[in-house]
């Protein structure tokens, strides 16, 4: 109560408030997907609701009473985080998704609610805060405030990984990553998380080195990544979404596709510690017109995501070695209710390092880079 | 070239291969990758040249003492990839009226197959461009040829060797890549022919070390590409690769290796990747259709990647400049791929380009890091998807100069995916 006078009163006086002013939104717009972060205050307070305006209410109440929004809009309600306190206030966290593609739409919808009378900061990161910065001062008169995506990725990793005390343990492991029937999901406490390597999977791969909360680099990328995955899934296989492609590769077999040490040298090359299920060259069966012929379209989805996360694997790997190492932590949507990249992941680090290293993921996986945005709106840096 | 082995006229030189003042190596190579007691560093002068030009008689009959140290012809390095068999055939062009006259039916038949044809069957091709003339191996003098097949087609070449009854002249088949152990009985039971088995990346580096020490008329073996990053002036260059260690080996075949290449001895296979060469192909076939190589390449070189993949301005609306990444840079590979609407606006050509912008880039990118992590400055680009190939060739060379702000250097060589099967002719005449 105390807080809030002193809150409306400095509002009062034309001081600047010690939290801006509703709403809290952190925008990640990437190469495929939007990511919005939403705070939603649960504390406010009877005279605070008398004052809010009336389209502030209307958004609160359009973002938390649905869980999609028009045709490609997403919640993911799983993830929500319930009684976070953040800059003084308690409230729930909520992670929405839409395809870049549609950031017209929600362009409009900011327009249409008249977004821009609130005259909330708007911060966001990822390539479309650049890109479609003059969309938003155009279509919806919004001001953004930009940020580098890589720094609230990291930003947004260290803060989600320290917050979340009940529920599902943010970070996980897959025990016994070499043995599918024992293959596991295992808790992990990231405290003393440095220093670390971050492969974040998103339409590409950024992969950074992480000595302290201030102190990362960015190692390396690669552009084959989850948009080669999806681009590549809908030209082979005729599918259209993320999800229908990850279905179809569940149902394949990439050795009827790949050609394998096996394949080659009739067993292992075991000079080289290559075994003969090992993938000499991916695709390499698929040179045969009868090959090509035989196999089926699972078959092909299957191929293509191993191909890409395998790659993904490999290079990570070099890097850890590089970069003296040990911990690896994969995020993205790349990684999205996608099982069987992150088993193969677990596996690759696992078996080629002799069990040096061990991979990571968190459960807000391609979210971070809009928890950091927002971090950045309530305690600026 | 620095060392030329050939013209070399030195009387110091003995007619068989073991030069009086330095030690023997086992590997028979030219003076200048040996460490010679009390001289640390290769030296130019004074070398010995064992393989050396001599075409008189007298030398040939001094010769005949070391017969017995010779294998009997035909010569043959065989190395069975993936996809390709390769095949090297050493022609001796030194035979005397006498050996002639004793030359059993069908070494001569072999003989007069090889060199008079240009194909072989359907799929058999000799690359005359890459002959090499008047080379002297094991103290006789002749022509080194170069011919592949595809390794699908190998039945076929065990049924050609039993129809000639190549096992009867009772010669030692060299043979190196993962098929000389997977088709080890079928060469038995087909062919009658047994196989020494040899493994790959020695044979691979045996001959690249080789090849490079005795081309000395025409075509330099080495060359890399000047200006890589301006399309106009870009333009090929001989390199001299002389004291060519530390040095990185990237063969890209149906899959890739990586070496390190320390001295002539001593080497390690730093990674490797399965996206190579067959990759490149067996994607280009289900994509566009196409069913050969050079048709795949055919199709790159016509089409537009930049429709297909998804760059740092589709992302960023220009550069992503805080990490240095240009606007024209590749952010996700096909990943405009996932809109129905491109998709559909794309060419067969654009996707053969993207697969083929794809494989090469994922290549070059690998391939810095494991240059950067073992402090090698030049990288040497060799196996068989790099043949007519100049597109990535020219990919490679450019990514490693820009990406690196000109700190490696891509070389290439001339016999691209022919090394092994050299490496594997060597050991037949000089084992190891």
């Amino acid at each position: 109560m105390k807080l809030l006078t002193i809150t409306t009163l400095r509002h009062h006086l034309h001081l600047s408030p010690l939290s801006p002013s509703f709403p809290w939104f952190g925008m990640d717009i990437g190469g495929t997907l939007v990511k919005l972060v939403y705070f939603e205050p649960k504390d406010i307070t009877a005279e605070e609701e008398q004052e809010e305006v009336e389209n502030l209410k209307s958004i609160r109440r359009y973002l938390t009473s649905n869980t999609a929004y028009g045709k490609t809009g997403i919640r993911d309600v799983h993830l929500q985080l319930q009684d976070l306190t953040l800059c003084g206030r308690t409230g729930n966290l909520h992670f929405i998704r839409f395809p870049t593609h549609d950031l017209p739409a929600f362009l409009q919808m900011g327009r249409n609610k008249h977004f821009s009378s609130l005259h909330t900061t708007l911060c966001a990161t990822g390539g479309g805060a650049y890109k479609f910065e003059s969309d938003f001062r155009t279509m919806a008169d919004l001001q953004l405030h930009k940020l580098d995506e890589l720094d609230c990725l990291i930003r947004g990793v260290l803060y989600i990984d320290s917050v979340v005390s009940s529920g599902p343990s943010e970070c996980y492991y897959f025990e016994n990553p070499t043995e599918p029937d024992r293959c596991v999901q295992k808790p992990y406490t990231l405290e003393n998380p440095y220093p670390l390597l971050l492969v974040n999977i998103g339409s590409g791969v950024s992969i950074l080195a992480v000595y302290s909360e201030n102190n990362y680099k960015r190692v390396t990328g690669t552009s084959l990544g989850g948009g080669t995955f999806l681009g590549l899934c809908c030209l082979l296989t005729g599918c259209s979404t993320f999800e229908e492609a990850l279905e179809m590769a569940s149902l394949g077999e990439s050795t009827r596709v790949d050609k394998l040490v096996r394949d080659i040298y009739g067993g292992d090359y075991e000079r080289f510690g290559l075994p003969g299920w090992a993938v000499a060259s991916s695709f390499g069966n698929m040179m045969s017109k009868e090959k090509r012929e035989s196999v089926s379209k699972e078959d092909l989805a299957r191929a293509t995501l191993v191909t890409i996360t395998n790659n993904i694997g490999s290079i990570t790997r070099m890097c850890a070695l590089n970069e003296n190492i040990e911990r690896v932590v994969f995020v993205g949507n790349f990684l999205r209710v996608n099982t069987l990249s992150m088993k193969l992941l677990a596996y690759a680090m696992d078996y080629w390092s002799k069990g040096q290293l061990k991979a990571l993921f968190l459960r807000h996986e391609g979210y971070f880079g809009a928890v950091g945005a927002l971090l950045e709106l309530l305690h600026p840096s």
